[in-house]
C-alpha cells in the first residue's frame, strides 16, 4: 500500500495542480482491486464453465474432447428449454407486478410524507433485519393446507372442511408470490431515488398550466421516474430468473425453476457438461436481454439520474 | 456419429464415439501394464471374502499422539455432536481425549461423491454402502485396519462382508434402515394389499411426497412393474418408467430433500403420503399422528450406510478410534431408540427398545430384511446412474 500512496502524493515539482494527485494514477490504483476481483472470480470462472460446456473440460477426466452435442440436444426441444422459458414468465410477472406494487409507496414516500418519509423507509426495509429462511418458514404456516388462510376459509364456509385451495402453497403461484414479496422493498428505493430529486417545479408548473392531478401524473411525473423504474425492473427481473432458493423450499413439483435445474445438474446428477450449457444459456441471454433494455430504454439515463 | 442416433439414444451414443473407445482401450490398456508392474511390490490382498485385511501393517503410521488431530468427518446432518448421542453422550469420551472434530454436512451420496472429486478432502465419509465402488475407483479412499476396531467383531456379517471390495475392508458399516411409504391412516385408506403403486394413485393428488433422488423412482417403478434388476434397467425401460413418472407428477405435492421439511409437511396435512425413512415415522408418531410405515408387497428398501477413510488423511488413527465408537453397542442403542435406524452392531438388547420400533423395523428379524422381502440399494456404476440421474431431471423439468 506505501506504493499506491506514493503514486496518489508525487513530488509538487511533477505536477501543475500543486497537492493533487495524478488523475491517471488514482484512476489505476482504485479500479485495479475491482477489475482483480471481477476478472479472478466473475470472467475466468465465465470462460471455463464455457470450457466445460463444449467439453473440453470434463468432470470426469478422460471423457473430454470439443463436442457441441449437449448444446444441440438442449436447443433441439429438450425439457429445460422449455424450463427455462417458464422461468422467464414467472420472473416476468414478478418483475412487473413487483415494480407496479412498489411505485404508489415510493410516490408516497417521496412526494407526500415529506417529514416522516425515512422512518416510513426504514420501516420498509425491516423485513431484512429477519432471516429469509424464517420469512419463507412464516409463508408456509400462513399459506398451508392448514394454514392461516385456509383455516379462515374454512371458517367462513369458503371452503369446506377438508377442502383447501391446493394452490397456495408448493406452485408456481407460491414462488411468484414469494418473490413479489421479498422483492417490493428493493423495487421501492430506485423509484424511490428519481422521485425524490425530481423537480418540484415542473409539478407546479403543470399545475399552473391547468392540467390535473392524473395528467401531471401521466406526463410529468412517471416519464422522468422512467429511469428508476426500469432501474427497478432490472434490480427483480434479473437475479429472479435463475432463482433456486425460493422454488426449491415453496415451488413444490409445479414451481421448479431454471435454477434449480442448473443446480441438480451440477450437484445430484454431476452432469457438468449439462450443467454448463444451462449455465451459460442463462447468462447469454440474460446478458442479451439487458443490452436491449440498455438500448431502447434508456439506462443511460438512469446512472445520470 | 449421426445427429440422428444423437436423438434416438442421447446417453449412450454421445458417450461412445469412435475417439471415446480409442481413449477407453489407451486407459485400459494402461491401467493393465500399471496393475502388471505394481502387482510385484503390492502386499498380498488377503484373498477374496477374507474378513480383515489391513492395506498396509498399522506400524507404518505414527502413533496417535504425533497426528494433527483436527479430524473431519463428512457427515450427515443430525450425526454430529452433540446432536448425535447427545452433550454427554456416545461420543463424550472421543471428545474429551481428542477433540471435537469438526463436521461438515453431505445431503446425498452423489452430492458427497461430487464434492470430494472437486477436491474436498475430509478423513472420513459416512456414504452408504452401494457407493463404496464409486468412491474406491476415484481412489480418494483407503482400506480401514480393523485390528484398531475394538468393537469390530461385534458388527453384523453379512453387512461387514458387504463393506469388503478385493478382501479389503474400504467400509464399516454403521446405519442401516427401511425407506418405504409412509401415509396418514387418517386420511389414506390403500387400494387392496399395500403396495409402492400408492405413489400412482389419483385419490391423492396433490398429497403425495417422492423423494427427490435420481435413482429410487425409477426402482420404485421397477418393482412395481416386475422389472427383474431394477437397479440395471435398460435405456428403454428407463424411458419408459421416465414417461410414466412424469404423467403422474402432478398427484406429487412436492419431491422432498430435506425430511426435517416432509415431517413438517405431514404434520401440517400438506402430505399424506410419502417416500420415507425410519426418522420421519418416529417424528408423526411423536406428534401424536395415526401413520403407518409400509410394508408394500413388492418389499420394502433398504439402505446401509458406514464410513469410508480418506485416502490421504493425517488422522489415521483418530479416525480409527472415532469409528470405533460409533461401532460401539451404546452407539447401536442410542440410534435406535432415537432415529428407529438399525446399527451394524447386533449385541443390543432389544428390551431397551420401543416395542413398536421392533415390529415396525423387524428389528428383531434380520430375514425380513433380506431379499425378496427387502431390496437394500444395490452399487450402480457410475455411467448408469447418469442415465437414471438425466431422466430424473427431465421429469422434474417437465
Amino acid at each position: 500500500m506505501a506504493v499506491e500512496a506514493e503514486k496518489i502524493a508525487p513530488p509538487e515539482s511533477a505536477r501543475g495542480f500543486p497537492g493533487r494527485p495524478r488523475p491517471a494514477l488514482v484512476t489505476t490504483g482504485l479500479l485495479a482491486p475491482p477489475v482483480l476481483w471481477l476478472g479472478v472470480f466473475f470472467l475466468v470462472p465465465v470462460v471455463l464453465i464455457f470450457l466445460y460446456s463444449v467439453n473440453v473440460f470434463a468432470f470426469f477426466p478422460g471423457t473430454q474432447g470439443f463436442s457441441l452435442d449437449a448444446w444441440r440436444n438442449f436447443l433441439d426441444g429438450s425439457p429445460f428449454l422449455d424450463l427455462f422459458w417458464k422461468s422467464v414468465r414467472m420472473s416476468l410477472i414478478v418483475s412487473v407486478v413487483a415494480v407496479v406494487a412498489a411505485y404508489p409507496i415510493a410516490y408516497y414516500l417521496a412526494l407526500i410524507a415529506s417529514k416522516r418519509k425515512y422512518v416510513l423507509l426504514l420501516l420498509i426495509l425491516a423485513p431484512f433485519l429477519v432471516s429469509y429462511f424464517l420469512r419463507i418458514l412464516a409463508l408456509k404456516v400462513i399459506l398451508g393446507d392448514q394454514g392461516v388462510i385456509n383455516s379462515f376459509l374454512f371458517w367462513t364456509g369458503i371452503r369446506a372442511e377438508g377442502d383447501p385451495v391446493p394452490w397456495l402453497l408448493y406452485s408456481q403461484f407460491t414462488v411468484i408470490l414469494t418473490l413479489i414479496y421479498v422483492y417490493v422493498p428493493f423495487v421501492a428505493l430506485p423509484i424511490f431515488v428519481t422521485l425524490e430529486s425530481l423537480d418540484r417545479r415542473l409539478l407546479e408548473a403543470a399545475a399552473d398550466l391547468g392540467a390535473s392531478r392524473w395528467q401531471t401524473f401521466r406526463k410529468v411525473t412517471l416519464p422522468l421516474s422512467l429511469p428508476g423504474v426500469i432501474a427497478a425492473f432490472i434490480f427483480v427481473f434479473i437475479p429472479t430468473t435463475g432463482e433456486y432458493f425460493t422454488p426449491l423450499l415453496v415451488g413444490g413439483v409445479g414451481g421448479t425453476m431454471f435454477g434449480n435445474a442448473i443446480a441438480d445438474q451440477f450437484g445430484q446428477s454431476l452432469n457438468w457438461l449439462n450443467g454448463s450449457v444451462l449455465s451459460f444459456f442463462l447468462l447469454v441471454v440474460v446478458a442479451v436481454l439487458m443490452g436491449i433494455f440498455a438500448r431502447y430504454l434508456t439506462i443511460r439515463r438512469v446512472a445520470t439520474g | 456419429m449421426s445427429s440422428d442416433q444423437t436423438r434416438d439414444d442421447p446417453i449412450t451414443e454421445r458417450r461412445l464415439g469412435r475417439g471415446d473407445f480409442l481413449k477407453l482401450g489407451a486407459l485400459t490398456a494402461g491401467t493393465g501394464i500399471l496393475a502388471a508392474c505394481g502387482a510385484d511390490d503390492a502386499p498380498e490382498p488377503s484373498g477374496a471374502g477374507g474378513t480383515t485385511g489391513a492395506a498396509e501393517p498399522a506400524e507404518e503410521h505414527p502413533p496417535i499422539e504425533q497426528e494433527q488431530g483436527n479430524l473431519e468427518v463428512f457427515e450427515w446432518a443430525g450425526y454430529e455432536y452433540p446432536a448425535y448421542g447427545g452433550e454427554d453422550g456416545v461420543l463424550k469420551p472421543y471428545i474429551d481425549q481428542r477433540g471435537k472434530p469438526k463436521f461438515t454436512f453431505l445431503t446425498s451420496d452423489d452430492q458427497a461423491l461430487g464434492r470430494v472429486r472437486a477436491g474436498y478432502r475430509p478423513d472420513i465419509v459416512h456414504p452408504c454402502v452401494d457407493y463404496t465402488g464409486n468412491w474406491v475407483e476415484m481412489g480418494v479412499v483407503q482400506p480401514w485396519d480393523t485390528s484398531l476396531l475394538t468393537n469390530f467383531a461385534d458388527l453384523e456379517e453379512p453387512l461387514v462382508t458387504g463393506g469388503q471390495i478385493d478382501g479389503q475392508q474400504y467400509f464399516i458399516p454403521a446405519d442401516w434402515g427401511f425407506s418405504s411409504p409412509l401415509y396418514r391412516s387418517d386420511h389414506v385408506e390403500p387400494d387392496g394389499e399395500e403396495s409402492w403403486a400408492l405413489f400412482y394413485d389419483d385419490r391423492y393428488e396433490g398429497k403425495i411426497s417422492w423423494w427427490d433422488s435420481p435413482l429410487e423412482n425409477f426402482v420404485i417403478w421397477g418393482y412395481v412393474n416386475g422389472i427383474e434388476d431394477p437397479w440395471e434397467m435398460t435405456d428403454e425401460q428407463l424411458d419408459e418408467a421416465r414417461d410414466f413418472l412424469m404423467s403422474k407428477k402432478h398427484l406429487c405435492r412436492n419431491f422432498w430433500s430435506s425430511q426435517t421439511d416432509l415431517d413438517a409437511d405431514i404434520a401440517a396435512g400438506n402430505i399424506w403420503i410419502a417416500y420415507a425413512w425410519a426418522g420421519s415415522y418416529v417424528a408423526a408418531r411423536d406428534a401424536g399422528l395415526d401413520v403407518v410405515y409400509s410394508e408394500p408387497k413388492e418389499g420394502r428398501l433398504g439402505w446401509n450406510c458406514g464410513f469410508v477413510l480418506g485416502a490421504e488423511t493425517e488422522n489415521f488413527r483418530h479416525a480409527h478410534e472415532f469409528v470405533d465408537i460409533w461401532s460401539s453397542v451404546e452407539s447401536a442403542e442410542w440410534i435406535i431408540n432415537n432415529y428407529a435406524y438399525g446399527h451394524a452392531n447386533t449385541s443390543v438388547d432389544l428390551a431397551k427398545v420401543p416395542e413398536d420400533y421392533v415390529s415396525v423395523f423387524h428389528l428383531d428379524n434380520p430375514e425380513a430384511r433380506q431379499e425378496p422381502n427387502a431390496h437394500y440399494a444395490r452399487p450402480v456404476t457410475t455411467e448408469r446412474r447418469a442415465a437414471y440421474a438425466q431422466r430424473w431431471d427431465e421429469v422434474k423439468a417437465a
